[in-house]
């Protein structure tokens, strides 16, 4: 079965038309034979891709010629031909659009097969009924997310196009940067930097080669987190840094992945307790005169407020690092020595986005205290920077690029069919959708709250007060998603269940090529297929070493009735007459054509040529050495190169947020340790804790992205990836420390509930001395499978039990991670007694919970 | 002759070797070398994962384990008209001679051998053979991100199988599959001072092993010493510090890796 044909496609999962880890996939027939690494010098000679090399202490660092893909990758093809597969468009049974809806029954009752035709009518007039009784606003569009990476065919949004037809007041699901809250709420009113809030990590790969002594990994898992992103190059750049001497040291509750191979030392801390460590870290520096007192100088605003509280002078409270060891868990003579070893040695800061620093309650403050101590080394220093090992080059920003940068990034967004990132005139942030369906708002009540929250938006926004419903509109009464991953991916899924089973609700529509998560809860499903069976165009964002745009051709014929996300979307638009218009008169061909031409390459390329050779590398820049390092410019010239704060400094005293929030205590001017307060009760510290006594780490999973790929066999017998339990059942497995385990009298491979007021989920133990005492650690996204929907849960989704209020008062961002939980052995014949239902549900283990439990009639 | 080099000093953990095998072999056929393997409980390579220590000083092992294509293959003794070796050192389970030869899987030393219970045949890694017959690597040396995996030539590896250990290997086997950087045991703790609740940077740690020789480490700057890739056995720890009273010959059974715990010093 030698393979007949070889088409390049994307296996990065960023889903915003942002590729990465471009594949070469060989098909036989009508079949995927193998996925293999791109070569990039495959089609064009050494010397017109100029590849770089980083030398430092007496060492090279090559730019890889292949793929480092990730190794779901390898697996991904199960995901083409996966059982869950939705093949054709679906009804569900007791939904009837003329007669009664039966709200209630969603996530109960199952589906029964209906037409192309028949599916895009009845959305097509469900649109004009709820635009007619409530008007435009009425109607919620979900178009986010972390789907496959398309372009012409985009997972995400392509509804925001036909409704831009129909007029601009539709609703937007507005989704906050989930993964980075901390900087975009807290970082951003001390640093700036617009848009993203993150730090400024130009060339940084070669600065830390060069400069930095110790790295320290913030709740940085840098060997999992980047792989739908980066793929493996921070792997490979993290073991040249061992061999160069760069010590890399892991702050993190668990022995994630990274450390599990990179660590030459971890600091096991309490989760979300970073901030009371790095407040005692300042201590020490201030009481031992260690800091960079000329640079807080000359960079900074307000250290005088800081220090004001560091020193105990606000509260009564110095924050010692005796202070601090009962609460992060960390021995003082350690904080002591990380202090002492962050001052002597330069020191940088690593983050891959998640991790146990970053997404829990009030993640405005860890990210702030980091602002905080990186000004008072130094911040842009040589050796003194903050990087991340994802979203390289994120918006085409050069400062976001920590690789040797190319001449173009070349961006094909000019054939991107999602959503267009321009605001919209109605939206409710992501987080507070649960609390806007079920909450009894209206034009004379409406939901509040600050900022449009899309990653992105500038740091004034949060300054605005939106509101649900806008002026003069009804609430919702129509969602339409093609990101049914809300209960898996947000804060506090169960109460999201709640709300899709309102009966506010008229109609759910939900577009997935697989049945999983929020599609158990829709009333119309309509196949989408893969990429592999689409044709497009795409662009590589910082995992390939070079600029690279390619041309994705299908690499198998569609799948039952299945159709892209852009197709399904232009079937409703047909049925509204709108479909020329959808299309911008233009198919897919002329599409992909007109993406490679709005791509600023750096000649002259013809376009059959690119077609010919399947890609095309835009090279190293001959410069890429010169350009600026992190936080250098700023450094070097404050003035010349000011930040975006009021200040154009870095406000220890926020300028900003003492304007317009003078009394928010949970969200303070200055930087403060906050265990828990008015919202949230998260702590070890605070009464809750004794009904809940540990802390959950829910990391972004190691072997799926959010909540992709949890149906393929070859990942799920991986040891780390289920725990088979005594039923056959695969649980998502729950790390727990022997000590723990002894008390609660679990052992490898019993089931426990992972429980608190919000619900309870299962999973399956793993007794590990990779996770600290006090801590237990399950991954996020695992697929639904509801027990009693909307309180319990047997596939361990355990973003249905995260808070579900959000970040602080005035951050609607998401609390995910770092929350308390009780923890009790379960026994799963008994649950399959008490729950028959449930447990009796048709399931393979290898694959998950079969599709035709969903549906009436078997049919294929 | 073609042989495998492992470095498991550059292995990540990530499992793309299994799951880079399981695409090319699963649901593939590949005559004559080989019939499809089984969706899931069959590893043609097998990612070995263990983890070291005790909190907070654990590290994780890993080791991508295959067939050896042995010089002196077990298999080939056990059926001698089932398996046979190509001129470049493949070992090779004909798939068209060896149905019913379940005796197979027991005659490898290493366990790499499977029974395909469908097909009624004993399965297992073939290199990739006709992957090298077109001039290609085995698909799990391809996926490889870190330059764990290489495949080639053994004269062209030559250097790097000098530095090969035998730990793994089975004796008189010949094994073509050659492992560098083995993880071994670790001995790590932590020394500080009581009396100033600060750590001790500097301090002389030595480990004896019972033949007497020595290995001496010094803490870094949290306190931590570590010896890393240790044999299993008996050890004699000691630590000296300047200005404090030391620990002098601490009995250590070495079986798994160890974290010691912290060592609080006195003042002298």
């Amino acid at each position: 079965m030698p393979e007949d044909r070889t088409v390049y496609k994307s296996t990065g999962m960023n889903a915003f038309g942002i590729g990465a880890n471009v594949a070469e996939v060989d098909v036989s027939g009508d079949k995927i034979v193998r996925v293999r690494p791109m070569r990039y010098d495959k089609k064009y000679p050494i010397e017109q891709l100029k590849p770089w090399t980083i030398k430092a202490r007496g060492s090279e660092f090559h730019a890889t010629l292949k793929a480092l893909l990730p190794p779901y990758a390898y697996a991904y093809k199960k995901r083409v031909y996966s059982d869950h597969r939705i093949l054709h468009p679906y009804k569900r049974v007791d939904w009837d659009p003329q007669g009664d809806r039966h709200p209630e029954n969603r996530g109960k009752s199952k589906y029964v097969q209906i037409t192309w035709d028949e599916a895009a009518q009845t959305i097509a007039d469900e649109i004009m009924r709820v635009k007619e009784t409530y008007g435009l606003p009425s109607i919620l569009i979900q178009g986010d997310g972390h789907g496959e990476t398309k372009v012409v065919h985009a997972s995400h949004g392509c509804a925001t196009r036909l409704m831009n037809l129909l007029g601009d007041d539709w609703t937007y699901q507005a989704r906050q940067p989930d993964s980075w809250e901390g900087w975009y709420w807290g970082a951003k009113h001390m640093w700036g930097q617009d848009p993203l809030g993150q730090f400024d990590m130009g060339n940084l790969l070669l600065d830390i080669a060069e400069n930095s002594d110790m790295l320290l990994f913030m709740g940085c898992d840098m060997e999992t987190t980047p792989w739908g992103w980066q793929g493996q190059i921070p792997s490979q750049y993290c073991f040249w840094l061992t061999e160069i001497g760069v010590k890399q040291v892991y702050i993190c509750p668990d022995v994630n992945y990274g450390a599990a191979v990179h660590a030459d030392k971890w600091i096991p801390v309490y989760p979300n307790t970073d901030a009371a460590l790095m407040a005692a870290v300042a201590y020490v520096w201030m009481t031992e005169e260690l800091y960079d007192r000329d640079y807080v100088d000359t960079h900074s605003v307000g250290f005088d407020w800081f220090e004001y509280y560091i020193l105990g002078k606000e509260d009564g409270q110095p924050k010692t690092p005796e202070w601090a060891s009962p609460i992060c868990g960390v021995p003082s003579r350690q904080i002591k020595a990380l202090a002492h070893q962050w001052a002597k040695q330069r020191t940088s800061v690593a983050h891959g986005n998640g991790g146990s620093f970053i997404r829990s309650t009030y993640s405005h403050e860890p990210a702030r205290f980091e602002v905080a101590l990186m000004t008072m080394m130094g911040l842009g220093k040589p050796g003194r920077n903050v990087v991340k090992f994802i979203e390289w080059y994120m918006y085409g920003l050069p400062s976001q690029q920590p690789a040797p940068c190319y001449s173009s990034n070349m961006t094909v967004g000019a054939a991107y069919r999602g959503w267009d990132f321009v605001q919209t005139k109605s939206s409710i942030t992501k987080t507070l959708v649960p609390e806007a369906i079920l909450g009894n708002y209206d034009d004379d009540h409406p939901l509040t709250w600050q900022g449009y929250t899309v990653a992105g938006w500038p740091r004034e926004d949060q300054f605005n007060t939106y509101r649900y419903p806008i002026e003069g509109a009804q609430g919702i009464h129509m969602i339409w998603t093609d990101t049914p991953c809300w209960t898996t991916c947000w804060n506090g899924g169960n109460k999201m269940i709640e709300a899709l089973s309102s009966e506010r609700l008229e109609c759910v529509v939900a577009q997935q090529p697989w049945m999983e998560n929020d599609c158990l809860f829709a009333d119309i499903l309509l196949p989408i297929n893969t990429k592999y069976e689409e044709e497009d165009i795409g662009q590589d964002n910082g995992a390939a070493p070079f600029g690279l745009i390619y041309h994705e051709e299908q690499a198998v014929p569609a799948r039952g009735e299945s159709k892209s996300d852009w197709e399904a979307v232009g079937e409703v638009a047909r049925k509204l007459g709108l479909y020329d218009a959808y299309v911008e008169g233009k198919d897919v061909q002329a599409w992909i054509k007109t993406g490679f031409e709005g791509a600023e390459k750096p000649e002259d390329v013809p376009y059959e040529d690119f077609l010919e050779k399947g890609y095309y590398i835009a090279p190293t820049r001959d410069d890429w050495e010169e350009l600026p390092r992190g936080f250098e410019l700023f450094c070097n010239d404050p003035e010349g190169h000011p930040l975006s704060t009021p200040t154009g400094l870095v406000e220890f005293y926020a300028t900003g947020l003492a304007e317009h929030f003078p009394d928010d205590d949970e969200r303070p001017p200055v930087p403060h340790y906050i265990p828990f307060g008015k919202r949230h009760q998260e702590s070890l510290q605070c009464d809750r804790a004794k009904d809940y006594p540990y802390l959950l780490v829910s990391n972004h999973p190691r072997w799926r992205i959010h909540a992709n790929m949890d149906d393929i066999s070859w990942l799920r017998e991986i040891p780390t990836c289920k725990v088979t339990g005594p039923d056959g059942y695969k649980y998502e497995p729950l790390w727990i420390n022997p000590a723990d385990a002894k008390g609660l009298g679990l052992e490898s491979g019993d089931i426990a509930k992972l429980y608190n007021d919000r619900g309870w989920v299962l999973g399956g133990v793993i007794v590990t001395e990779r996770i600290r005492p006090g801590v237990v650690y399950q991954d996020h996204g695992a697929q639904l499978d509801p027990i009693e929907p909307g309180v319990s849960d047997r596939g361990g989704a355990n973003n249905l039990i995260a808070p579900t209020k959000t970040t602080s008062q005035n951050a609607p961002g998401e609390v995910t991670s770092g929350f308390l939980v009780g923890v009790e052995k379960v026994d799963v014949f008994l649950l399959a007694e008490q729950y028959p239902e449930a447990f009796g549900r048709p399931y393979d283990p290898h694959n998950g919970v079969k599709m035709h439990n969903w549906i009436q009639e078997e049919c294929e | 002759m073609k042989a495998f080099v492992v470095d498991l000093g550059k292995c990540n953990g990530c499992y793309a070797c299994q799951l880079a095998c399981k695409d090319e072999t699963v649901g593939n056929e590949w005559p004559p070398y080989s019939k499809p393997q089984p969706d899931t409980g069959q590893f043609w390579l097998k990612m070995f994962e263990k983890t070291h220590g005790q909190v907070p000083k654990v590290r994780v092992e890993y080791r991508p384990q295959l067939c050896r294509h042995c010089g002196n293959a077990p298999c080939m003794d056990a059926a001698p008209d089932a398996v046979y070796r190509r001129e470049d050192g493949l070992v090779i389970i004909d798939p068209a001679k060896a149905a019913g030869h379940s005796e197979l899987v027991d005659a490898c030393p290493y366990g790499a051998i499977y029974w395909n219970d469908d097909l009624g045949l004993p399965q297992k890694c073939t290199g990739c053979a006709h992957l090298v017959d077109a001039g290609a690597l085995p698909h799990c040396v391809d996926a490889c991100a870190t330059g764990a995996l290489q495949f080639g030539e053994e004269e062209d590896l030559a250097d790097l199988v000098a530095q090969a250990t035998d730990e793994y290997d089975v004796e008189g086997t010949a094994s073509r599959v050659h492992y560098l950087n083995p993880f071994g045991l670790f001995v790590s703790g932590e020394v500080w001072s009581k009396e100033d609740d600060l750590i001790i940077e500097g301090a002389q740690v030595t480990l004896r092993d019972s033949e007497g020789s020595a290995r001496s480490a010094e803490t870094d700057g949290f306190g931590d010493f570590w010896f890393k890739h240790l044999k299993p056995g008996r050890y004699v720890l000691s630590i000296e510090a300047e200005g404090f009273a030391g620990v002098g010959e601490r009995a250590i059974d070495l079986k798994e890796s160890l974290n010691l715990g912290d060592f609080p010093l006195d003042k002298r």
